[in-house]
C-alpha cells in the first residue's frame, strides 16, 4: 500500500517520459496518477487508528548491507505510517492534484518534462514521510531537492537561476552535514531502521546525542527555514511558478519541521530538552520577525513567502515548548500553514495571471471587479491570521498555550506576532482589494472562473473542518504524540 | 649443491601454482597485447582487431574472477613477496577493464585524423591498463615502478595523439615533462628509502622505526603518487593536460591513472609517520578549494571536469588520513574502490558525452556551447546531468554512496570536524556540476544548428554508464556483496 502510494507517481513520471503524449493527454495522466495517491491516501487515513503508537501498514524489505568498520549494517527499505506523518500524507494526496489542475493558468512551455518532475517530486516528498529507515529517508530527502530545482528553474520568474541555485544549494549544506550526522549516528548504533533507532539512542552519551541532534538540527533549521536560514526562502517562493511555490510553501517546507519531530525530538529527547530554548527563541524572535518583513514587502508574492516564515516560526516553537498542548499544535499548524499558505499562493497565482504583476501597488478595489476572488482572498486572510472558528487559531492558540506552559516570555512574543500577522496580511488585503481602483487594468479584471473556485473549495472546506472539528484531525495523532509526551516527561523527569 | 640446483629451486619456490594464478591476469593482458600487435601487422587480420581488444579484456575479466572467486585459495602475496593478488586487486582490476573498455569505445570514430594510427592507438590503451594490473598489486616499489611507466609511456604518447594540433603537443608534453620529474622524484625516495632500511618491500618499509632518511624517502615517494594523482600543489599540470589531451584518452586518464595509483597510495600511506596526519588532511582540504574554486571559475568544460577530478582527489586523499589514524586499510580499500567506481562510471560517461558532442571540433567543450541543448537532444543531456549529479553525489546515484564510504571512513577514524569541512567543499562543487545542468536544460539555446553528432558506439557506451551509475546508487548492494 505504502509502495504504492510512494512509486505511483514516479511510474506516471517514467510513463510521460517515455510517451510523447500531447499537452492535454499528459496532463490527464498525471492528474490521474495523482487523484490515485490521493484516494489511496484517503482510504490509508480512513484505515488508520489513531490510538495505536506505533507504525502502520509497515513494508520492510532488505536493501544492501552496508559495512561500517568490523561490523556490518542492514539497510532496509522500511516504510510505515504513524501519527506523526499521516496528517502530512494525506495533505499532500490533497494539494497534488490542486497543484496539477492550477498549472494549466501559468504553464504556457514543456508540458511533459512539467509533469514529469510534479510527479517526481510527489514520490520525493512522500517517501520523505514514510521512511521508516534513516538511510531511505536521506535518499529521498536529497532526492526531492532536484524536481524543484528544476520546476523553478525552468518555469519560474526573471530572476529563477539564482533562485533555484541558491535554494539548493543552502538545502544541500544543510542535507551535507545531516549526512557526517547520519553517517556517525548509524556507526555508533550499528543500525539506520528508526524504530530500532528510537531503542538505541538512549544509550548513547549525553555528548554524542547532541552532537548528532545539532547536525540533524541544521539540516531541517534550513528546510524549515529557522531564522538566521531564512534568506533562500523568499527568492525560491517569489520566483517559482504557483504551483511550485503551492508545494513548495504545502509540502516541502514541512519536510523541515517533519524531520525535527521525527529525528529531531523523538529520537533525541534529551538534546531536544536541552536545545529547546534555543529553538523557542528562534522560532519566537522567527515569528516577529518574519511579520516585520512580511510589513514591508510590496511584491505579493514575497509577502506570503515572508509569511512562511512567521507562520513555521509557531510551528517551530510549539514542538520545542516539548510538552503536550504544544506539540500537537505545532503538528496541526503544520497542516493549516499548507493550507492557508496554499491557498494564498493558489490565489495570488490567479490575480497574476489576469494582471501580470505582484506589486501591491498596482491594485486597489479589486474587490469591485473580482467580488469572489475577494471573498476567497479575505477568507484566506483570516484563515491565515488566526480567527476563531478557521483552522490557523487552533493551532495557534494551542502553540501559545503550550508555550506558556514552557516558558511565558517566548509566548508573549509569540502573541505579538499574531498581532503583526493581522496588521500586514489586513494591510496588504486593503491595498489589494479595497479602496477607489486607481489603475485603469484593473477595471477590467475578470473574476475567477468556475474551474479556479474549484480548485479553492476543498482547501477552503479543509479550513474550516479544521477550524470547527480538530480533534477529528488530532486524535489520528494521539497514540502516536502520547507516546512522544512520555519520551520526553521521562528524560525531563531523569535529567531533574 | 650446484648453483644450477639452487637455481631451479629458486624458480620453483617463485613460481608456485599460486604465484602463477596471481600473474595470470597480467599475463593474458600481455598476451593479448601482442596478439593485437599481431593483427595490427597482417594485413588480412586486420579486421579482427576489435575482436582481438575486446577479447582480450574479457580473457582478462575472467582470470580476475578466476582468481577473485573460484580459486580454491586467493592467492595473497606471492613471488618472493613482491605482488600481491587478491579480491580487491581482482575488484581494481575489473575496473581498469571497464575504464579501459569504455574508453576504447568512446575512441571509435572519434579522431577524424590520424586515424592510420589506430593500432597504436588501442594497443597503448592495453599497454597502461597492464601497467594499472601492476601498480595496484604491487608490494614492492620496483614492480610498482615498473608499472607506473608503463602506465606513463603510453599515456604521455596518448596525449599527443593528435599531432596535429598545437594544444594536444603541448598536453603530451607538459604530461611528459613533469610525469618524468615525478618518476624522477619516486626513484630518489625509492633509493633513500633503500639505503635508510634496506630492503624496497612495502612491508618491510612499514613496519621499519622511522628515521630522518627514511621519512625524507617516503616522502618523496608519496609526493610522487600526488602527483599521479593530482593533489595539491602537484595538480598544475592537470587541467592543460585534460583539455589538450584527445577526450577519450582524458577519460582515460582521469580514471584510471587515479584509481590505480590511490589504490597504491593506500597501501603505502604507512611509510609516512603518524605526525604526518595533520599535513595530509591539510593537503586533502587544500586539494578540495583549489580544485573546487578553480573549477567554479571555468567555461571550459574539459577544464572543469579536470578541477572537479582534482577536488576528488582530495576527496580520496581523506582516506590516506583515516588510514594513518587508525582505520584499517582494507575498509580504505573498501571505500576506495566503491568511491572509484562510482567516479570511473560518471566520469566516463560525462567525458564521453563529451567526445561524443565535440567530435574532434572544438565547439562543444565549452559551457556556452551546450546552453539550452536539453531542447533538442533530452535522452543526451539527461544523462550528462545524471553524470553530473553523481559527481556531486546526490542520493541514487554512484556518487552518493562513493561519498558515504569516504565520510563513514572519516568518522571511523574519529574525523567528524574533517568530515564536516569535507562535505561543506562538496557544496561548492555542486554550484559548478549544477551551472552545467542549468546550461543544457534553463537557458535559451544559441541560434544556429544544435549539434547532431551521433556515434553509436559511444551513445551505448554513454547509456551503460547512466544505467551503472543508476545501479551503484539504488542497488549498491550487487557490489557491495563481491567485496
Amino acid at each position: 500500500m505504502l509502495s504504492l502510494i510512494t512509486f505511483l507517481p514516479l511510474i506516471a513520471a517514467v510513463l510521460i517520459a517515455l510517451v510523447p503524449l500531447k499537452r492535454g493527454a499528459a496532463e490527464a495522466l498525471t492528474l490521474l496518477a495523482t487523484v490515485a495517491v490521493g484516494a489511496c491516501t484517503l482510504f490509508l487515513w480512513s484505515g488508520f487508528d489513531g490510538a495505536v503508537a506505533g507504525l502502520q501498514e509497515a513494508t520492510k524489505l532488505d536493501w544492501f548491507t552496508l559495512p561500517m568498520g568490523a561490523n556490518e549494517t542492514l539497510v532496509s527499505y522500511h516504510l510505515g505510517v504513524d501519527g506523526i506523518s499521516i496528517l502530512l500524507v494525506v495533505l499532500t494526496g490533497i494539494l497534488m492534484p490542486i497543484v496539477v489542475l492550477c498549472a494549466r493558468g501559468h504553464i504556457d512551455k514543456r508540458f511533459r518534462e512539467f509533469f514529469c518532475w510534479l510527479l517526481v517530486m510527489e514520490t520525493g516528498m512522500l517517501g520523505v514521510f514514510l521512511s521508516m529507515d534513516l538511510i531511505l529517508f536521506y535518499f529521498f530527502w536529497e532526492v526531492s531537492l532536484v524536481p524543484l530545482y528544476f520546476l523553478v528553474g525552468i518555469w519560474g520568474g526573471e530572476d529563477r537561476l539564482y533562485a533555484t541555485l541558491k535554494f539548493f544549494l543552502y538545502t544541500v549544506a544543510g542535507s551535507l552535514i545531516m549526512l557526517v550526522g547520519v553517517i556517525a549516528l548509524v556507526y555508533m548504533t550499528g543500525t539506520s531502521d528508526v524504530p530500532t533507532l528510537l531503542r538505541a539512542t538512549g544509550d548513547l552519551t549525553t555528548t554524542q546525542q547532541h552532537w548528532v541532534f545539532a547536525t540533524f538540527a541544521i539540516a531541517f533549521a534550513i528546510k524549515v527555514p529557522i531564522l538566521p536560514f531564512h534568506t533562500w526562502l523568499a527568492d525560491a517562493h517569489t520566483q517559482a511558478p504557483t504551483s511550485g511555490s503551492v508545494l513548495l510553501a504545502g509540502v516541502l517546507l514541512k519536510m523541515g519541521t517533519y524531520g525535527l519531530l521525527r529525528f529531531g525530538i523523538q529520537l533525541f529527547p534529551a538534546a531536544a530538552v536541552s536545545f529547546s530554548p534555543w529553538f523557542m527563541a528562534l522560532g519566537a524572535i522567527g515569528i516577529v520577525y518574519g511579520a516585520f518583513l512580511a510589513m514591508a514587502q510590496n511584491d505579493l508574492k514575497r509577502l506570503v513567502a515572508c509569511s512562511s516564515v512567521s507562520h513555521l516560526g509557531f510551528v517551530v516553537l510549539g514542538l520545542f515548548a516539548l510538552n503536550q498542548a504544544g506539540v500537537r499544535g505545532g503538528v496541526l499548524q503544520m497542516i493549516n500553514h499548507g493550507l492557508s499558505t496554499g491557498l494564498l499562493f493558489l490565489l495570488v497565482g490567479m490575480i497574476y495571471e489576469r494582471r501580470h504583476s505582484r506589486m501591491l501597488d498596482d491594485f486597489g478595489g479589486v474587490a469591485a471587479t473580482m467580488p469572489i476572488f475577494a471573498i476567497f482572498f479575505v477568507f484566506t486572510v483570516l484563515s491565515s491570521a488566526g480567527m476563531p472558528g478557521l483552522n490557523g487559531f487552533i493551532g495557534e492558540y494551542m502553540i501559545l498555550a503550550g508555550t506558556f506552559q514552557a516558558d511565558w516570555l517566548w509566548a508573549a512574543i509569540g502573541v505579538t506576532g499574531v498581532i503583526f500577522g493581522a496588521v500586514y496580511l489586513l494591510m496588504a488585503t486593503r491595498r489589494l482589494l479595497f479602496g477607489p481602483i486607481v489603475h485603469e487594468e484593473n477595471k477590467s479584471l475578470g473574476d475567477l472562473k468556475a474551474r479556479e473556485i474549484g480548485l479553492l473549495v476543498p482547501l477552503v472546506v479543509l479550513c474550516v473542518w479544521i477550524g470547527v472539528q480538530p480533534n477529528f484531525f488530532l486524535e489520528k495523532t494521539a497514540g502516536t504524540l502520547d507516546a512522544l509526551d512520555a519520551r520526553i516527561e521521562a528524560v525531563k523527569a531523569a535529567s531533574n | 649443491m650446484t648453483t644450477e640446483q639452487s637455481l631451479v629451486e629458486l624458480f620453483d619456490a617463485t613460481f608456485t601454482p599460486a604465484a602463477n594464478l596471481a600473474v595470470m591476469p597480467i599475463l593474458v593482458l600481455a598476451g593479448g597485447i601482442l596478439l593485437y600487435l599481431l593483427c595490427d601487422m597482417v594485413d588480412s587480420l586486420r579486421v579482427v582487431k576489435p575482436a582481438a581488444f575486446c577479447g582480450t579484456i574479457v580473457a582478462t575479466f575472467f582470470a580476475h574472477v578466476n582468481l577473485g572467486w573460484f580459486a580454491e585459495e586467493v592467492p595473497g602475496t606471492v613471488l618472493q613477496g613482491t605482488f600481491t593478488a587478491d579480491r580487491e586487486t581482482a575488484l581494481w582490476g575489473c575496473l581498469f577493464l571497464l575504464g579501459t573498455l569504455f574508453a576504447w569505445v568512446y575512441r571509435v570514430g572519434y579522431y577524424k585524423q590520424n586515424a592510420p594510427f589506430q593500432g597504436e592507438h588501442d594497443v597503448l590503451f592495453l599497454a597502461a591498463c597492464c601497467g594499472m594490473h601492476l601498480m595496484v598489486g604491487a608490494e614492492d616499489l620496483i614492480p610498482f615502478f615498473v608499472g607506473l611507466e608503463l602506465l606513463s609511456l603510453p599515456l604521455y604518447c596518448l596525449a599527443a595523439f593528435r599531432r596535429a594540433r598545437l594544444d594536444s603537443v603541448e598536453a603530451g608534453l607538459k604530461y611528459f615533462l613533469l610525469g618524468s620529474f615525478s618518476s624522477a622524484m619516486f626513484l630518489y625516495g625509492a633509493g633513500l628509502l633503500y639505503t635508510a632500511t634496506g630492503s624496497l618491500n612495502v612491508g618491510v618499509l612499514i613496519a621499519h622505526e622511522p628515521t630522518t632518511l627514511s621519512i625524507v624517502g617516503g616522502a618523496l615517494v608519496v609526493a610522487s603518487l600526488l602527483f599521479k594523482v593530482s593533489v595539491f600543489p602537484f595538480h598544475l599540470w592537470v587541467p592543460d593536460v585534460y583539455q589538450g589531451s584527445p577526450t577519450p584518452v582524458t577519460a582515460f586518464m582521469a580514471t584510471g591513472t587515479k584509481a590505480a595509483a590511490f589504490a597504491f597510495l593506500i597501501r603505502i600511506s604507512g611509510v609516512l609517520p603518524e605526525t604526518a596526519i595533520g599535513v595530509v588532511a591539510g593537503i586533502a582540504l587544500v586539494t578540495l578549494a583549489v580544485g573546487n574554486l578553480a573549477a567554479l571559475g571555468q567555461a571550459n568544460l574539459k577544464r572543469m571536469l579536470a578541477y572537479s577530478g582534482v577536488a576528488h582527489a582530495g576527496t580520496l586523499l581523506f582516506l590516506v588520513v583515516a588510514v594513518r589514524a587508525g582505520v584499517t586499510e582494507g575498509v580504505a580499500q573498501e571505500a576506495a574502490l566503491f568511491y572509484m567506481l562510482a567516479y570511473l562510471v560518471s566520469a566516463m560517461g560525462a567525458f564521453g558525452i563529451l567526445s561524443l558532442l565535440e567530435a574532434d571540433g572544438e565547439r562543444y567543450a565549452r559551457i556556452e556551447s551546450i546552453r539550452g541543448l536539453g531542447r533538442s537532444r533530452p535522452v543526451l543531456c539527461l544523462a550528462f546531468g545524471l553524470f553530473m549529479l553523481s559527481l556531486g553525489g546526490i542520493p541514487a546515484t554512484g556518487g552518493f554512496l562513493g561519498k558515504w564510504f569516504v565520510f563513514s571512513t572519516l568518522v571511523q577514524a574519529d574525523m567528524v570536524p574533517l568530515a564536516i569541512c569535507g562535505a561543506l567543499f562538496s557544496v561548492i562543487a555542486l554550484a559548478y556540476y549544477l551551472r552545467v545542468i542549468i546550461a543544457m536544460f534553463m537557458e535559451e539555446a544559441p541560434a544556429g544548428p544544435a549539434s547532431t553528432a551521433m556515434r553509436t558506439p559511444a551513445i551505448v557506451a554513454t547509456a551503460a554508464c547512466a544505467l551503472l551509475v543508476v545501479l551503484t546508487g539504488v542497488l549498491p548492494g550487487l557490489w557491495l556483496d563481491l567485496l
